[in-house]
């Protein structure tokens, strides 16, 4: 990922690294996401949504239907493997901070920096 | 299997008294109430605000995870889900395809980041991230206004949900009977409550008062710790049923099958029932005025000779009056499939109706599956659907469903508050990856189990609604254990509360924090705020509560606009807010009224494509939330580009690394 708009980086202070990481983790995840709807979206309507059905064709796996048990069923147990490995070997720990004070304010106008 | 429970009425209590189930029920919400009471006494120092509507950011793993998942599984993953999965068989597993990544896309997505930004700004609320995020009051206000426009309608409409799982639990028992009819006779002639079920209103006090109290009481720890009981209370429940559900449709199967390869080859034969009006006619005279009782099984045979016997089941108890010898106009449910038929029979046994004749039929069939010797339709896509002729889901609401869950729910305000409630990064690593064995232990287990109350409930089409109580009752019957039966109802239950709490306190966080404090007195006391905080959750409580005795309809319609709406409002700008340091208020203001706009135009278009405003306008066929996503974040980003950069120091403070000068 490229690194944020350089312009915007005042006076040489460096990213935060929680934000850096975040975005990171972000990406990852919507990509999974993207992966996850490419694979069982058209898995399961190419397999599951025949024109006529045929039972000599209908299969099940374990008493799941069989587009259901790949298009689904599967990548819901792969999806657990991975959350685990994200969780677990590659999302990154940093830390948070302590809660700040909230800035001054005025009443009824914009808050003041 | 022996003749089993009748599951019309009464659902959980036995003749006029109290039964182990109900006890098992009462027992769950005083330990409700112990919860909330004790978490009062536990509150820890630092602000009131943060620590009544946040918690002062200090949830674990079992709290944190817990109460996400909880108030994310709304009332309709135990009522309209398993409703749904027994009206359209195995295609459900699909329609919930995206909850195969729902834990990690929403809590990873922005969790960790929210959480620091709010802890950068101090906020306590999402309007309150929105507002200090983007130094504009106005944008927080905008925010604080959505969220109460939603989330009251939502709320409205939780409560009915909760009131009418009440009414349902408690139908039959002697002293809910008489409270009942001594508050009819109290309530007539006024025309507040004109036309209103008095043990719905019974009901939607006992479950309003009891929420508004200990969420009023106890605020954000007395909600989460009660989310921690609502969601072991849930994934119990679902873990119960799924053997015993697996251990019935095993009974039935012939030897060398397994039990769910039976139920599905069962749903493989099955077809669709038809529904609509008979006339019956008696060989004997009639009792004038007589009615078959609503759920009444009848097998009638045809006027013309040898016609064969077919299986009614009676839905509506309100048309079909007997006069002479015939019962004209009697609403039904015509159960089509062989096996289904054979089902009810040993079932209900000599509760079926045998004296009857049919005649004068005007029944309909589905729109999609019911065609002539089709099969297949219960184990493949689309499913089937009553009223629309491209069947359940066809592509384009299986790719809209794929956004809805996963996407949409990142871009809940109530999941947002409680992304910025965990205490550190490990509490939120650790928590998605016990909600995503959580979720796994529910979501696909729910479908397994409802596909097998198909096969072993035959004929509840018309009222599946209450599929989750009667298939509780059945099975703890007919395993001999029927006290489980309450923790089981308990369960859908405990969904709707986790909810309906999390979401009053939205509101009343809103409007004590985000309104008053920020808006109108930022130097008012701790005293004053607490007692506001008290004040506003039991006011916003109650007015819901009044709101819900004469609710809309379409329940599961406002909640699915609301939950959707929210999502577009909210997911681009705070996506923006905390992940683009180019993004501006001009931008992200667009992003949020633009997804409003959008989402809400598909709803308005819906009054004149379709004649109703929750039927709305699909474009291309796409639900709103896709197009009110993609308007909110295509508003946000050109909007942000033509508009000027964000202050420097602003951008400093949300993301560059802190000197030690400056905290943390």
């Amino acid at each position: 990922m490229n690194e944020p708009e350089n312009n915007l980086e005042p006076e040489n202070t460096p990213w935060d690294p929680v934000f850096l990481d975040s975005r990171r983790e972000a990406f990852i995840i919507l990509m999974l996401w993207v992966a996850a709807l490419l694979w069982a979206v058209p898995y399961c309507y190419l397999n599951g949504f025949p024109d006529t059905f045929d039972e000599k064709e209908f299969s099940t796996v374990w008493g799941i239907p069989s587009w259901l048990f790949w298009g689904i069923a599967v990548p819901w147990l792969l999806a657990d493997v991975f959350t685990l490995w994200f969780c677990f070997f590659y999302m990154k720990d940093g830390d948070l901070g302590e809660d700040a004070p909230p800035e001054a304010e005025t009443v009824a106008g914009e808050v003041s920096p | 299997m022996s003749g089993g429970p009748l599951f019309s009425s009464p659902i959980v209590a036995a003749a006029g008294g109290f039964t182990p189930a109900l006890v098992t029920f009462l027992l769950y919400t005083m330990a409700v109430f112990s919860l909330a009471i004790i978490s009062n006494h536990l509150r820890r120092g630092g602000s009131f605000l943060n620590e009544y509507f946040l918690g002062n950011r200090g949830l674990g793993v079992w709290a944190f995870a817990l109460t996400f998942a909880a108030t994310s599984a709304s009332g309709g993953s135990f009522t309209g889900f398993p409703s749904k999965i027994y009206s359209h068989g195995w295609i459900l597993g699909l329609w919930i395809g995206s909850y195969i990544i729902f834990p990690i896309c929403t809590m990873g997505f922005i969790g960790k980041r929210l959480n620091q930004v709010a802890r950068r700004s101090g906020a306590i609320t999402v309007p309150d991230v929105i507002r200090d995020r983007f130094r504009s009051a106005s944008f927080g206000l905008l925010a604080v206004a959505l969220i109460v426009f939603f989330m009251s309608f939502n709320l409205i409409a939780q409560f009915k949900a909760g009131s009418l799982m009440l009414k349902t639990l408690l139908d039959g028992v002697a002293v809910f009977e008489s409270a009942t009819d001594y508050l009819g006779a109290s309530l007539g002639g006024l025309s507040f409550f004109e036309g209103v079920d008095p043990a719905y209103l019974l009901c939607l006090l006992g479950f309003g008062l009891a929420v508004v109290a200990y969420t009023t009481y106890g605020g954000f720890q007395a909600v989460v710790w009660t989310d921690v009981m609502q969601g072991i209370v849930m994934v119990c429940g679902v873990i119960v049923m799924l053997p015993l559900a697996l251990y019935l449709v095993g009974q039935q199967a012939p030897e060398g099958v397994g039990p769910l390869e039976h139920a599905t080859l069962r749903m493989a034969e099955m077809s669709p029932p038809r529904k609509g009006t008979v006339t019956f006619l008696s060989p004997a005279p009639l009792e004038e005025g007589a009615s078959l009782g609503k759920g009444a099984w009848v097998l009638a045979s045809g006027t013309a000779e040898g016609a064969e016997a077919r299986l009614f089941r009676i839905i509506d108890d309100s048309g079909g009056v007997a006069a002479g010898t015939r019962w004209p106009g009697v609403n039904v449910l015509e159960i089509t499939t062989v096996g289904d038929r054979e089902q009810v029979l040993k079932n209900e046994g000599d509760r079926v109706r045998r004296d009857l004749i049919f005649s004068e039929l005007a029944l309909e069939d589905y729109a999609y599956g019911a065609e002539e010797g089709r099969k297949g339709v219960y184990v493949t896509g689309p499913g089937p659907s009553p009223s629309s002729d491209a069947g359940f889901l066809p592509l384009s609401l299986v790719i809209s469903f794929f956004f809805m869950w996963a996407i949409s729910g990142s871009g809940q305000p109530a999941s947002m508050v409680r992304l910025m409630a965990f205490n550190n990064t490990v509490t939120l690593r650790r928590s998605i990856f016990t909600v995503a064995i959580y979720y796994s232990l529910i979501y696909f287990p729910l479908v397994i189990i409802f596909c097998c109350a198909r096969v072993l409930m035959p004929g509840m089409d018309a009222e599946s609604d209450r599929i989750m109580p009667a298939m509780a009752v059945f099975l703890t019957e007919n395993v001999g254990a029927g006290w489980l039966a309450g923790l089981l109802i308990a369960a859908p239950f405990a969904a709707v509360m986790s909810t309906v709490d999390s979401f009053l306190l939205m509101i009343s966080s809103g409007l004590v924090r985000d309104i008053y404090q920020r808006n109108m007195n930022p130097g008012a006391s701790e005293r004053r705020l607490k007692w506001l905080s008290y004040l506003f959750t039991l006011v916003v409580g109650a007015a819901a509560l009044l709101g819900a005795v004469n609710p809309p309809q379409f329940l599961q319609d406002i909640i699915v606009y609301t939950g959707s709406g929210l999502a577009a409002c909210f997911l681009a700008p705070v996506v923006y807010a905390i992940y683009w340091p180019r993004s501006n208020v001009e931008g992200c203001m667009a992003g949020m009224l633009g997804g409003f706009a959008a989402h809400l135009s598909m709803y308005v278009g819906g009054i004149w494509a379709n004649g109703s405003f929750f039927r709305p306008y699909r474009l291309m066929d796409f639900d709103p939330i896709i197009v009110g996503l993609l308007v909110s974040f295509v508003a946000g980003y050109v909007v942000t580009r033509l508009g000027p950069p964000p202050p420097e120091d602003l951008v400093r403070k949300y993301f560059h690394k802190r000197s030690a000068s400056s905290g943390s």
